[in-house]
């Protein structure tokens, strides 16, 4: 590895704000962060997280606040050969080889004139993998690696560019555990060798087993930042469920419906899963029922979201049955908002109203578009959606008001059965309060909900009852309010 | 309405960040606003015209001669609406010209070679049509080939079919079995309506712009002050086009042709912009992942797209075979690369970025007549395509340069 000695320079971030609009998403960010440290970023989404790494990597400016590296101020890490940001997708390219691709963003190794010195880069590349414990052919294409493999990949690169200070933002979210752990183990060898880490992960034992300090961030502040030496896991649970309570919109507003007994339990069945298979998951049995919401959860690579396309009808089972009662329609809100939720060049009003032309058949079925852009408009207003004009395209809106259009997209459908895939992911607290009322609301005696999250805190905020995904397969469901906090912590 | 109601962008999503920015909602004036911004490059061919007409005259301002260029084209512009429809749907149909190849051979042939009666020879080609779409749609949503190559193989096939079939000569009618005279009739500039079919067109057309200009106003105006304002100035307009023009004089010189061609893009306009078919159209090409999960049968959208751009090729295929008379090897070959221009003309005429009905036909009318202008003040035939190609390259760089810039 180029330059492996040497420790990292020392990270001050001091009164760091960021505000888009009027929304405060950052502020006052105190942080100093030494070489050889392994710190662990919390916090549920919209709490800032990514926001703090995008401001730490130059893709937006501070809006206040100094970052400094060492004794220089900077404007920002990005720009820095030191530091090294590995994000959710790892950015490496599929169809190229390992050793290629770890070449990416460095000058190449000549042999003469234009031409490579390839045995020189496989050399450098070997070098590289062996630094994070991975001994691969180098020749191989990335895209035949498993996740883990292609994360300590991509972690290799930031360290063979001669990053000494290491941002890795939710890397190991996607990754079956023991990937996983082989992706921590080598982020904490790092660290022991005096380079910095700082990584982003919901999952508890991470930040316990593997580093040595947590910062939680809460609605754009640090809510904590501590040692995790003497931390217990229940004491950490207790630091995160405290806010969930408090982000979960009105607190304690009563969830209608089958929580209160007087509404008489869930009423007839809408949707059944049987032995279903398909995709990554299965087998799936599952009911949805009028009047409730029904939540699942687990993490991104075991096959959740295959259960909301199987629930859909999106995904067709390959083994199994879905029945869908007689006359009822099924809605989704898919996972990635950005891929598959809206047509960003089409305007705000055609984004509405795609999946519910039948309801605005006119004159020679043809469509009654006054009709169609007065109920977009409205629903618009309803949603709060800005700019509140049906006829700004898709792509200006930011991400909690695309996710919005693409809520009222579902609730436009009138659907019997709403399959809701991360529901809130990427968005700000105030639009996920928002969206939290819209489900609670969605329920009644022809209307069952399904949320589909890897996030726990939309579970507790809106479900009724709730079960975890596993390699496919869905296990017992528990109404919430049943969970204490040790059950919380296996969910979490 | 659309042509304004649905301008909208191709260019890929920004990497900039988009910010949960709470604005209100921008109060727009006149220059500022998008139906100003996607109607610049009109107003730049009309500030073209209105240069030759000081260059050139009459010699440009000939009514006659320039309604002469826009009969002689509907083949070609037929063929650039077969091409949009596909790429509303986010594909390419490269195949196009060589059904209209076809189509004008088995017009002719089928007649005067197999001497079928003539409806069988129209419904003959309307089936090759069709045919032709299924499979391009199969290889393309059932396959998963790549429209662009699954296209141009299936189109060298196609024009294979025509050469086996014509024994790779020329066609020309002649003896007792020739082709109707109405069909002759059909492709000659000389069969016209009555001008009063063409003033009621106008007419529409003016209410449809009256409809139009309600993306400008300004929108605090009351419904009836905004109504009259907009009849007022498409009544002033009309009236100065009328007068300045001297459109009496030559309104019955519109042929059945070009009448045919205004009835095939109302037709069009009225799918694309009216039905759920045309909307799930429009949906699948701005992104076919988020419309199949939003419950729109993509494949079948798409299947229906290459379908329709089939027998619009062929349909110009027979009308081609009637303003010729006789066809000749790949007759409608040279057309692919104009109609293609057409099509992607009008991204930029009236819209910023989506393929439309109107845009596709008034883009194509409009390099015509560039060029034509060029021809008239001297410039040899053979610079045409050169012509072509530098007034597609030139619209479209233009309008991405004010589209970034204004944003």
């Amino acid at each position: 590895m180029a330059g492996s000695a040497g420790l990292a320079p020392t990270l001050r971030i001091a009164g760091l704000g960021r505000s888009f609009g009027r929304v405060e998403v950052l502020r006052d960010i105190d942080l100093e962060i030494g070489p050889g440290e392994f710190v662990g970023l919390m916090g549920p989404n919209g709490a800032g997280k990514s926001t703090l790494i995008k401001v730490l990597d130059g893709v937006y400016p501070p809006s206040a606040g100094t970052i400094r590296l060492g004794a220089q101020q900077v404007p920002s890490l990005g720009a820095s050969p030191l530091v090294g940001f590995i994000h959710q997708d790892l950015g490496l390219i599929d169809g190229l080889t390992v050793a290629d691709n770890l070449r990416l963003g460095q000058s190449p190794l000549r042999l003469v004139g234009p031409v490579l010195n390839r045995p020189a880069e496989r050399a450098a590349a070997a070098r590289a993998l062996a630094a994070v414990g991975l001994d691969l052919p180098v020749t191989g294409p990335v895209g035949d690696l498993s996740p883990g493999e292609k994360a300590l990949v991509a972690i290799a690169r930031a360290f063979a560019r001669g990053a000494r200070i290491l941002f890795v933002d939710e890397a190991t979210s996607t990754l079956p555990p023991p990937d996983a752990k082989r992706v921590v183990a080598a982020l904490r060898a790092m660290a022991n060798a005096g380079s910095t880490v700082v990584m982003v992960t919901h999952k508890l034992s991470e930040i316990l087993g593997a580093t040595g300090r947590v910062v939680l961030l809460l609605d754009g502040r640090i809510a904590a930042d501590r040692s995790t030496t003497g931390l217990g896991r229940a004491e950490l649970v207790r630091m995160l469920a405290s806010h969930e309570k408090g982000a979960a919109g009105p607190a304690g507003d009563p969830r209608p419906g089958p929580a209160d007994p007087a509404a008489g339990g869930p009423g007839r069945t809408l949707l059944r899963l049987d032995g279903a298979h398909g995709g990554r998951a299965g087998p799936v049995d599952l009911v949805v029922r009028a009047g409730e919401v029904v939540g699942l959860t687990g993490t991104p690579g075991s096959g959740l979201h295959d259960v909301g396309y199987l629930a859909h009808g999106s995904l067709r089972p390959s083994r199994g049955t879905r029945t869908l009662a007689a006359g009822v329609r099924t809605a989704l809100v898919p996972p990635h908002r950005e891929t598959q939720g809206g047509f960003p060049d089409l305007d705000v009003g055609v984004n509405l109203t795609v999946s519910a032309l039948r309801r605005f058949r006119g004159a020679f079925g043809l469509l009654a578009r006054r009709r169609e852009r007065a109920e977009g408009q409205r629903l618009v207003t309803r949603l709060k959606v800005r700019p509140a004009d049906v006829g700004t395209e898709f792509r200006l809106l930011s991400g909690g008001n695309k996710q919005k259009v693409i809520f009222g997209r579902a609730l436009l459908r009138e659907a019997g059965v709403h399959v809701l895939c991360e529901p809130t992911r990427g968005v700000d607290v105030a639009a996920r309060a928002e969206i939290y009322a819209l489900v609670r609301r969605l329920p009644d005696e022809h209307t069952g909900v399904l949320v589909v999250t890897s996030d726990a805190e939309d579970l507790l905020a809106v479900c009724d009852r709730l079960a975890t995904v596993s390699d496919g397969t869905v296990s017992d469901f528990r109404p919430v309010d049943d969970l204490d906090e040790t059950a919380l912590e296996a969910v979490l | 309405m659309t042509l304004f109601a649905d301008d909208a962008a191709t260019e890929p999503p920004s990497t900039a960040p988009s910010v949960p920015l709470a604005r209100p909602a921008p109060s727009r004036t006149l220059a500022q606003s998008r139906a100003f911004g996607s109607s610049l490059t009109f107003l730049a061919f009309l500030a073209i015209f209105a240069g030759y007409s000081v260059w050139l005259g009459d010699r440009f301002l000939d009514p006659g001669a320039r309604l002469l260029n826009l009969h002689q084209n509907v083949p070609v512009l037929l063929i650039a609406l077969a091409a949009m429809i596909t790429l509303v749907a986010g594909k390419f149909d490269l195949s196009v010209s060589s059904t209209a190849s076809l189509t004008a051979y088995l017009a002719i042939g089928l007649r005067t070679e197999q001497g079928l009666p003539f409806w069988a020879v129209l419904v003959a080609c309307l089936a090759v049509g069709v045919a032709v779409g299924l499979v391009n749609g199969f290889l393309v949503e059932y396959l998963s080939i790549n429209a662009f190559i699954a296209t141009l193989g299936s189109g060298g096939v196609i024009l294979g079919i025509s050469s086996v079939y014509s024994g790779g000569g020329p066609l020309i009618p002649s003896g007792p079995r020739a082709v109707p005279g109405w069909f002759d009739a059909l492709g000659s500039f000389a069969s016209r309506p009555p001008a009063a079919v063409v003033w009621a067109i106008a007419a529409v057309a003016c209410a449809a712009l009256v409809r139009l200009l309600g993306a400008v106003v300004p929108s605090r105006w009351d419904r009836t002050r905004s109504l009259a304002a907009r009849t007022v100035a498409v009544a002033a307009a009309a009236a100065l086009v009328v007068v300045g023009l001297d459109v009496p004089s030559w309104s019955g010189g519109v042929s059945w042709l070009t009448f045919l061609l205004l009835v095939v893009a109302t037709a069009m306009w009225v799918l694309l912009e009216l039905t759920a078919f045309g909307r799930g159209l429009k949906a699948s090409g701005a992104n076919p992942e988020a419309a199949r999960l939003a419950g729109i049968h993509t494949r079948r959208h798409v299947l229906g797209a290459f379908v329709l751009g089939g027998v619009l090729a062929a349909l110009a295929g027979v009308i081609l075979a009637a303003t010729q008379g006789s066809v000749a090897p790949d007759l409608a070959g040279a057309f692919l690369l104009p109609a293609f221009a057409a099509a992607f003309l009008s991204t930029v005429v009236f819209s910023a970025g989506a393929f439309t009905v109107w845009g596709t036909v008034i883009g194509g009318v409009f390099v015509v007549w560039v060029g034509q202008g060029l021809i008239v003040g001297g410039l040899p035939n053979t610079w045409t395509d050169i012509v072509n190609g530098a007034v597609l390259l030139i619209a479209v760089s233009l309008s991405t340069v004010v589209r970034i810039a204004r944003r």
